[in-house]
């Protein structure tokens, strides 16, 4: 394929991806079942005494009363509200992430039935974020020992050194 | 969702072990189907632009979740399939391959509410029962993956030096 053609046919497909992303933010609040951020901030007294899903970052815990106070945030990741979840033995310190499913009180509490400790403090984000840059670096380490960049055609070939039986796909 | 390395080494262990049954599948499928597993991430861009800043912007609803989903995963692989000079639909299938073992690797964690998300759209918004394996930073994760490719690596490179 030449290569106008090509990067004409990627720069559609940007187009769209990006329409996909607008289509998603569209559609996801009216299909996924739990409020959003944006949603409990606006519209709290909808979802009071309904059993939703909760993610947020940890801000306080009390072992001895079974709670914890967890901030949920909106599509700007500023906070758009701040709940006391009740009934959760989670172990967790400030500054982890949990999950919690339960019922919403109008007093911006929650009685969890489920609570679940992504994070159990904010080393262990950081611990997934290093993880991940190893990946990311593994993969295209990797990929360039079998590949190699031709700068010429904005494409990447084969690898002459790679001599193994190859497939006209 | 795990993290990456993780997601890659998963990737690495299928990909090589399929290359033992079929003989056209090179090591540079098992490197693109590697970087498949990456695609579903690269949602992940959301830690440096927000959504917000992006609705605000252009003045339409975002959300770059849409990229770790098979919607989103099977348009960049398109766009990857385009980036290598030849054979763009083995491209194509290697890095949906590697997108889809991330997707469902993510499928089995643990959710408090016990489905999985809604990682089928567009196709649909279902989110199908999760078993709940593990939790995104478990490290016992990667502990399992990595011995698991460790030892596919090992036994992958004897059956190349019989060969």
């Amino acid at each position: 394929m030449r290569t106008g053609l090509r990067v004409a046919v990627c720069i559609l497909l940007l187009f769209g991806a990006f329409g996909l992303c607008i289509h998603y933010g569209a559609t996801y609040d009216t299909n996924w079942p739990h409020p959003t951020g944006e949603q409990l901030d606006t519209d709290y007294e909808e979802y009071v005494d309904e059993r939703i899903l909760l993610i947020g970052e940890v801000q306080s815990t009390d072992p001895v009363d079974e709670t914890l106070t967890i901030e949920i945030t909106d599509d700007a990741d500023e906070v758009a509200a701040e709940i006391e979840v009740h009934d959760t033995t989670a172990t967790v310190e400030p500054g982890g992430t949990v999950q919690a499913y339960g019922t919403l009180q109008a007093d911006e509490t929650m009685t969890a039935s489920e609570t679940v400790v992504v994070n159990h403090g904010p080393t262990e984000s950081q611990y997934k974020l290093a993880v991940s840059v190893v990946g990311i670096l593994f993969a295209i380490g990797y990929f360039l020992t079998q590949w190699q960049l031709n700068l010429q055609q904005l494409t990447f070939d084969q690898r002459s050194n790679t001599t193994e039986a190859d497939h006209n796909g | 969702m795990a993290e990456l390395l993780s997601h890659v080494l998963i990737a690495y262990t299928i990909f090589t072990v399929a290359r033992w049954y079929v003989e056209w599948f090179t090591k540079r499928w098992v490197a693109m189907g590697m970087i498949g597993a990456l695609l579903p991430d690269l949602s992940r861009i959301g830690l440096f632009v927000t959504d917000a800043t992006i609705e605000t912007t252009l003045g339409v609803p975002f959300n770059i979740g849409a990229v770790h989903t098979l919607g989103g995963i099977s348009i960049l692989a398109a766009i990857g399939s385009l980036v290598v000079a030849d054979h763009h639909r083995t491209a194509f299938i290697l890095l949906v391959a590697g997108g889809i073992s991330h997707l469902l690797t993510d499928g089995l964690k643990i959710w408090a509410d016990g489905a999985a998300s809604a990682w089928l759209y567009p196709f649909s918004w279902y989110r199908h029962p999760t078993p709940g394996l593990y939790v995104s930073s478990d490290y016992r994760v990667l502990v399992v993956v990595g011995s698991i490719a460790l030892i596919v690596a090992l036994v992958d490179r004897r059956i190349i030096h019989q060969q």
